[in-house]
């Protein structure tokens, strides 16, 4: 068996799973809940007993948040309007 | 007038549009000018531009219809048309500044483990409306600097909330290449928010 070395997050030590596979390849189905049971089973043990990705974890739901927040963008008054007259000029059509 | 006993599909109004019916465009651009506006936004960051964008894809869009194969779907075609129109006046009126997406990612030690919490607090940002409408103005720049590949799926999916399978569709790639692209997307605006919430500890790791 391989031997772990003392570190300061050896409490995340996992016998599968590391912070750099959860974060770079599992996290987004684990977020989507597209993620095998097993599996996921498995990164909630890994972070169960690892802050670091804890808190990493948190930092990618508030991205996700901070991103959500810039939806409700307000569309110009009349621009549905604006942009048919606008075609219409264009095109020579007259309605 | 609007008739609104039976909605028509995108497919009965691209063909009215066709057969010159002024009434079915006008439907079209009720219906899409809002998506089409934000999608366009996305690109230009800027609203003036974004509805200029808007109207020339409407343009292009009556102009092009008779291109349009009947087989596919709308949505997507007309999703392109709306980005391809938005990325050429974005490179009229400012020469991008793009970063690779390899620079901004989070970093680990040789063993796999996380190198450092660069993040200092995650819900203090979002509870205060202040900062949080200004991490969000950053957040949108930090999506500004992202390869386009990149910057189209974490706008589509992440603010425009678009389901990941009309977004593949509309990008032409398939379902894994999205959930990769999108990942690293929010990986590298995840990073940048985090350096600018702790510069102090961006000095620390490079000394």
């Amino acid at each position: 068996m391989k031997k772990k070395t003392r570190s300061p997050s050896d409490a995340c030590r996992s016998e599968d799973i590391t912070c750099k596979r959860l974060v770079m390849e599992a996290l987004y189905d684990f977020e989507a809940g597209t993620m095998p049971a097993g599996e996921r089973a498995e990164l909630e043990r890994h972070l169960a007993a690892c802050p670091p990705c804890v808190r990493f974890l948190d930092s990618y739901r508030a991205t996700g948040k901070t991103l959500r927040a810039l939806k409700p963008r307000e569309i110009p008054p009349m621009l549905a309007r604006t942009v048919f007259q606008f075609v219409k000029a264009r095109c020579g059509k007259k309605s | 007038m609007v008739d609104d006993a039976a909605a028509p599909t995108d497919l009965d109004l691209v063909r009215r549009i066709k057969a010159g019916d002024e009434q079915a465009l006008e439907q079209m651009i009720e219906r899409y000018h809002a998506r089409v506006y934000s999608l366009s936004y996305g690109v230009l960051r800027n609203a003036e531009d974004a509805e200029e964008s808007t109207q020339d894809t409407f343009l292009t869009l009556y102009r092009k219809i008779g291109t349009f194969d009947e087989s596919k779907k709308f949505f997507s075609w007309f999703y392109r048309v709306a980005l391809n129109q938005a990325y050429s006046r974005a490179r009229r009126r400012r020469p991008g500044t793009k970063i690779s997406i390899q620079e901004h990612l989070p970093r680990f030690r040789e063993d796999g483990h996380l190198a450092a919490l660069d993040w200092p607090d995650a819900s203090v940002a979002v509870e205060d409306e202040a900062s949080a409408r200004e991490l969000a103005a950053r957040a949108e720049e930090f999506i500004g600097e992202l390869p386009r590949a990149y910057r189209d799926v974490i706008w589509m999916a992440d603010v425009e909330e678009m389901p990941a399978a009309e977004i593949a569709e509309t990008l032409g790639i398939s379902i894994p290449a999205f959930k990769s692209r999108l990942h690293r997307a929010r990986l590298h605006v995840r990073q940048r928010l985090a350096e600018i919430s702790r510069p102090a500890a961006r000095q620390q790791a490079a000394s």
